[in-house]
């Protein structure tokens, strides 16, 4: 029960920070795993699952409001049940955990609304009180419960189910081979995402040259990350020569 | 009306930055999304700038008005910018027009920079640390999410504040297209390497034939990933992400991508082609 409503209490935490404070990121799964291990007492679990599915959802965001899965709370649910039924089990219920949610955010999102009738009447009032009591109180009250809920009831009635569901797990090998593949494929995805938001037809060489440092010479994510500035600086330099900056 | 202007002090400042911080997307909605968050930021100035009630409720009215802007790279450059014109004595068509003319463009600069580009690069280093079971890989992606987010909201909303009514010509000589322009550098470089590390996809198929070498019968057995291998490394995740953006760019949503993915890894896994 105690875990049941930790779990419930850091993905409203998770959610809040992405409305406003932006303190620690919580939305994205590598955070929420992590927090989600401290709080079941597996820390482990939760860098595992919390880093495999932000793998999957990196460059997955919600621009300009789009929907996307909720990986959020498949990282919570999935370090609570891949603690106690292994890493497997728990990233298996995570991906359907994150699509399920995906309509909870539609819902979520068109059930704010709520907030701007009500701040157009205080307008027209003048009420600036009334206006700030709700933003204080209210205003993230849809998104925190919307996600605190399902965690909560996952966690505290979800065992048996998931118990089965590990069950047929140990006794079907193929199914973890398919999951397993589908791990590595998903943050395709989020490549994808990225490269549709860059320009990628104007400057082809870049992408080259980065595949060409992982793939041939084997340079490491943070070399290849440090090798990008030096050469997009580099490049500006000769590109605005005797400009003024 | 007013055009003498109010001089606003540091703690007006002061307040709406920390209600900027807490309270920015709260109350998002499809309808008018971040306008409550940007009204209830603004209303501390809005009082001071507009003592006639009738004429705070005018502000207060307008001020709900659609807004929709990167939160991060963005939002707290049009409220310095926005709080420099209340201060100014400016029109309610003027700082709705800069809030109009400015949330569309830094939307796209600030997703690119903040989202796509920081964040990626941070948190997936963060991650394979984290998978090789190491604790500093979130706490590493923690500390470069705090301080620096907080930063460089403190520091947009003070600059563009004093840069004042200056601010649009500011802007409007080239400074983000050439910001925009690095961060797309690279962004692509960094796609370009971090794809083939992170995305994980093999053939586990093998080809064997029984040929006859010398009059003797052998049985030759060709293992298809490393013929792949010898072509291009990681061909096949290059393959699948050339996929994902193809069908991203017709038209695709998201959603409908995971489901194509879903299916191909789960089939390739579960019948042994891939693995």
């Amino acid at each position: 029960m105690l875990t049941a409503l930790l779990l419930a209490l850091w993905a409203y935490a998770c959610i809040w920070d992405i409305l406003g404070p932006v303190f620690f990121l919580g939305f994205r799964p590598l955070i929420a795993g992590f927090g989600a291990g401290i709080i079941v007492g597996d820390v482990q679990t939760g860098m595992l699952i919390g880093g495999t599915l932000e793998l999957m959802a990196l460059g997955v965001y919600t621009y300009g409001g789009a929907t996307i899965p909720d990986y959020t709370v498949g990282a919570i649910l999935g370090t609570f049940f891949g603690k106690a039924e292994g890493f497997e089990v728990g990233i298996a219920l995570a991906i359907p955990a994150a699509l399920l949610l995906t309509q909870v955010d539609i819902l979520n999102r068109f059930l704010n609304f709520i907030f701007v009738h009500r701040a157009d009447t205080y307008a027209e009032e003048g009420n600036v009180k009334g206006f700030e009591r709700m933003m204080r109180i209210f205003s993230h009250m849809i998104w925190g419960f919307s996600r605190a809920i399902p965690v909560f009831l996952a966690v505290q009635f979800g065992e048996s189910a998931v118990k089965s569901v590990s069950n047929f797990f140990e006794n079907n090998a193929w199914f973890n081979n398919g999951i397993s593949v589908t791990g590595g494929i998903l943050p395709a995805l989020g490549f994808a995402m990225l490269l549709k938001i860059l320009p990628v037809e104007k400057y082809p060489a870049f992408l080259l040259l980065g595949f060409v440092m992982f793939a041939y010479l084997s340079v490491p994510l943070v070399g290849i990350a440090l090798t990008a500035i030096a050469t997009a600086l580099v490049y500006q330099q000769l590109k605005y020569h005797g400009q003024e900056a | 009306m007013e055009a003498a202007g109010t001089k606003l002090s540091r703690s007006d400042l002061v307040r709406t930055f920390w209600r900027f911080i807490f309270f920015n997307q709260m109350g998002w909605n499809y309808e008018r999304m971040q306008s409550v968050g940007y009204c209830y930021a603004m209303l501390p100035i809005l009082q001071k700038t507009h003592p006639d009630p009738e004429d705070f409720k005018e502000a207060f009215i307008t001020n709900l008005n659609f807004f929709n802007t990167n939160p991060v790279v963005g939002f707290p450059l049009i409220l310095g910018a926005h709080a420099a014109l209340e201060e100014a004595g400016a029109s309610l068509e003027t700082t709705e027009g800069l809030k109009v003319g400015l949330m569309g463009p830094l939307a796209g600069v600030g997703d690119t920079l903040v989202w796509a580009l920081y964040n990626s690069i941070v948190l997936s280093i963060g991650s394979v640390m984290a998978l090789e079971g190491k604790i500093l890989g979130p706490i590493l992606a923690l500390v470069l999410i705090f301080f620096p987010y907080l930063a460089v909201r403190y520091w947009q909303f003070f600059w563009a504040y004093n840069q004042g009514t200056g601010l649009i010509s500011q802007l409007g000589s080239g400074a983000i297209m050439r910001v925009t322009e690095l961060a797309t550098i690279v962004g692509l470089i960094v796609v370009g390497g971090f794809a083939p590390s992170i995305v994980k996809m093999n053939t586990a198929l093998e080809w064997s034939s029984d040929v006859e070498v010398r009059g003797e019968m052998t049985t030759q057995v060709v293992n298809v990933q490393q013929q792949l291998d010898a072509i291009l490394p990681y061909m096949l995740p290059v393959i699948v992400v050339w996929l994902a953006y193809a069908l991203l760019k017709r038209g695709w949503s998201p959603i409908r991508v995971i489901a194509v993915l879903l299916v191909v890894g789960f089939a390739g896994g579960a019948l042994g082609i891939l693995g």
